[in-house]
């Protein structure tokens, strides 16, 4: 009995032992092989799913041995044997398939990883390609022509609406510079745009279907890389040809209108005239009276159309600006003066800081006494009697303009009634305007259009019951 | 001379203005003759013979420069002052260009400036004929 006591014994501390280590092994099996177990075991992880039986039975003579080497009794070593090695192999099997599933658990992962991945590029993909043919389909449909070049000049593309204002494909201008194979006689003109002037420029092309001229109007827009390098150019051609006759069509309608309403309104002021004169007889008093009040109103109606026209003209373009070196100094003397009758009748001081020294501008005399003239008018206007106007003029900061601005001691402007002070028709609350205030107006317009003419700025700054500062730039000589 | 001896033919199509002028200038003492349109101008100028002319530029069938045109084919020098209604009329450039042209006087402008045209106008003719 003691035989088989010491037998059993060492049996189930060796298959503890070898369980243990299987175990450890079988652990290790799951990342990579299942190395070697007992020297002869090797590659069983991948061994174990084809040929299990061939592995236990591997084991079991491998145990047979080890324990015929431990005992010299056989008589339990195939039951012991067989006992052993049944554990080791539901053990290993359990690893086994345990390590398989978690690899195909990877695998399965990865795959799904990778095909949403490519589910998402596909998705990027279209939303890209869709939002192309959408721009395409843009450029394509829009009445603008759209031609773009590159850095050489040649056309990199071109859309139907550029190639019928042109009359050219862009099969044919594809890599060819835009102005190649265009005749002298179609471009007609190129005019460049003035200083200050973000119209672009004007392109006349006479139209090679028909004979009648095209104007285009070409805004350009330089094309840069991340680099800050120019790459090429992109312009938006309309057709303005419409636009331009309509143009000739109000000047010679202004011209006429002119005509048409200054005739009648001059024989009426004739008329009146020659009665308060009393060259075609004697008046009453009160027959003097009313004749004031006819003519004084006729005037007005005069100025107002005058200052109508002057503003259409503006707008049209149709007012040269002649530009000499002016001194702002007499200009701003001269227009004080011509107004001097007015500031006389109210009492009003009128206060000159004009900085010695100042360079002379670039400006038309007759429009920039226009402009002083509104803009020290309306500071009368708004200066109560015995009031005072302030007149300063000084250089810029940057020494390229010279500044101008006209303060009074008005009611001042409203917050809200700033941005709109230079619009037409526009009188900042009719408070302001008092029964001896006759303002068009549009005198500011004209002011903003004329100055704006010149390459400057006007502006005002207000405060309502703190008067207001209208100031405005002129360039320097 | 005597005022009402000097001979003002006041040629404008618009009835109310030249009637209003003549009316001025027989008023200041002058002895003004009116003429509706060119072709009447050119008759005038023929039979009366007219010391002065003052001009308006725009009418229709003959305007003003044609008119000048059509006078200084038989009558050389009798100074002509261009009536315009308004300032920036592009035919003033073209009708000044005409020699014998004495100045120019705007129709909004008051009538008596107009006086000081013809007289001044008058003077440098007298003495260029002399």
């Amino acid at each position: 009995m003691a035989e088989i006591a010491i037998v059993l014994t060492i049996t189930i501390l060796a298959s503890i032992l070898i369980a243990a280590l299987l175990l450890y092994l079988g652990s290790s099996s799951g990342r990579s092989h299942l190395k070697g177990a007992q020297g002869g075991l090797r590659d069983a992880g991948a061994a174990a799913g084809n040929n299990q039986s061939d592995i236990q039975k591997y084991l079991q003579d491998a145990l047979s041995e080890q324990l015929a080497n431990l005992t010299d009794s056989s008589r339990y070593l195939n039951k012991i044997t067989t006992a052993v090695s049944d554990v080791f192999s539901k053990e290993l099997e359990r690893k086994v398939s345990q390590s398989a599933q978690e690899i195909s658990g990877k695998y399965e992962a990865i795959i799904r990883e990778k095909s949403r991945n490519e589910e998402i590029a596909l998705k990027k993909y279209q939303t890209v390609s869709t939002a192309k043919k959408e721009t395409e389909a843009v450029i394509r449909s829009i009445a603008e022509g759209l031609v773009v070049v590159d850095a050489q000049g040649n056309v990199v593309m071109m859309n139907p609406a550029a190639e019928k204002l042109l009359g050219v494909t862009q099969k044919e201008k594809s890599g060819r510079p835009l102005t190649e194979g265009v005749k002298d006689e179609q471009l007609v003109s190129l005019i460049r745009p003035q200083p200050g002037e973000s119209k672009g420029r004007e392109i006349e092309l006479a139209s090679p279907q028909d004979e009648t001229k095209k104007v285009l109007r070409a805004s350009s827009a330089v094309i840069e890389n991340e680099d800050g390098y120019t790459v090429g150019m992109v312009s938006v051609l309309s057709d303005i040809t419409k636009q331009k006759e309509l143009d000739a069509l109000k000047s010679s309608f202004v011209a006429n209108v002119s005509h048409e309403l200054r005739t009648p309104l001059v024989a009426m002021d004739k008329s009146i005239s020659l009665i308060l004169n009393k060259d075609a007889g004697p008046l009453t008093e009160t027959q003097e009276q009313f004749l004031s009040v006819a003519q004084r109103n006729l005037k007005r109606l005069g100025n107002l159309i005058n200052d109508l026209l002057d503003l259409s003209k503006l707008e049209a373009g149709k007012i040269e600006i002649r530009r000499e070196p002016l001194s702002i100094e007499i200009i701003i003397t001269e227009s004080v003066e011509a107004l001097t009758g007015w500031v006389r009748a109210k009492s009003i001081g009128v206060v000159k800081n004009i900085k010695s020294g100042l360079p002379r501008v670039d400006a038309d005399p007759g429009r920039i006494i226009q402009v002083l003239n509104n803009l020290i008018g309306n500071a009368i206007k708004f200066t109560p009697h015995n009031g005072v106007i302030t007149i300063d003029a000084g250089l810029s900061r940057d020494g390229k303009r010279v500044e101008v601005s006209v303060k009074d001691m008005g009611e001042g402007i409203a917050k809200e009634d700033l941005p709109k002070i230079f619009d037409k028709f526009y009188q900042a609350g009719s408070e302001r305007v008092t029964a001896d205030i006759s303002g068009t107006g549009i005198g500011l317009s004209i002011a903003k259009e004329i100055v704006e003419l010149h390459g400057g700025d006007i502006w005002v700054e207000s405060e309502k019951g703190r008067g207001a500062k209208f100031s405005f730039t002129l360039p320097v000589y | 001379m005597e005022k009402s001896g000097i001979k003002v033919l006041v040629v404008d199509d618009e009835d109310d203005y030249r009637q209003l002028m003549v009316f001025w200038l027989q008023s200041k003492g002058y002895n003004a003759l009116p003429a509706s349109s060119g072709e009447a101008a050119v008759e005038l100028v023929k039979e009366e013979n007219p010391d002065i002319i003052f001009m308006d530029l725009r009418m229709p069938v003959m305007d003003g420069p044609k008119t000048i045109a059509r006078i200084r084919e038989f009558n050389a020098d009798v100074p002509i002052i261009i009536i315009s209604a308004y300032l920036d009329d592009s035919k003033i450039r073209e009708a000044t260009i005409a020699p014998g042209i004495a100045g120019v006087f705007y129709k909004g402008k008051d009538f008596s400036q107009s006086l000081i045209l013809l007289e001044s106008a008058l003077r440098t003719h007298k003495r260029l004929k002399k």
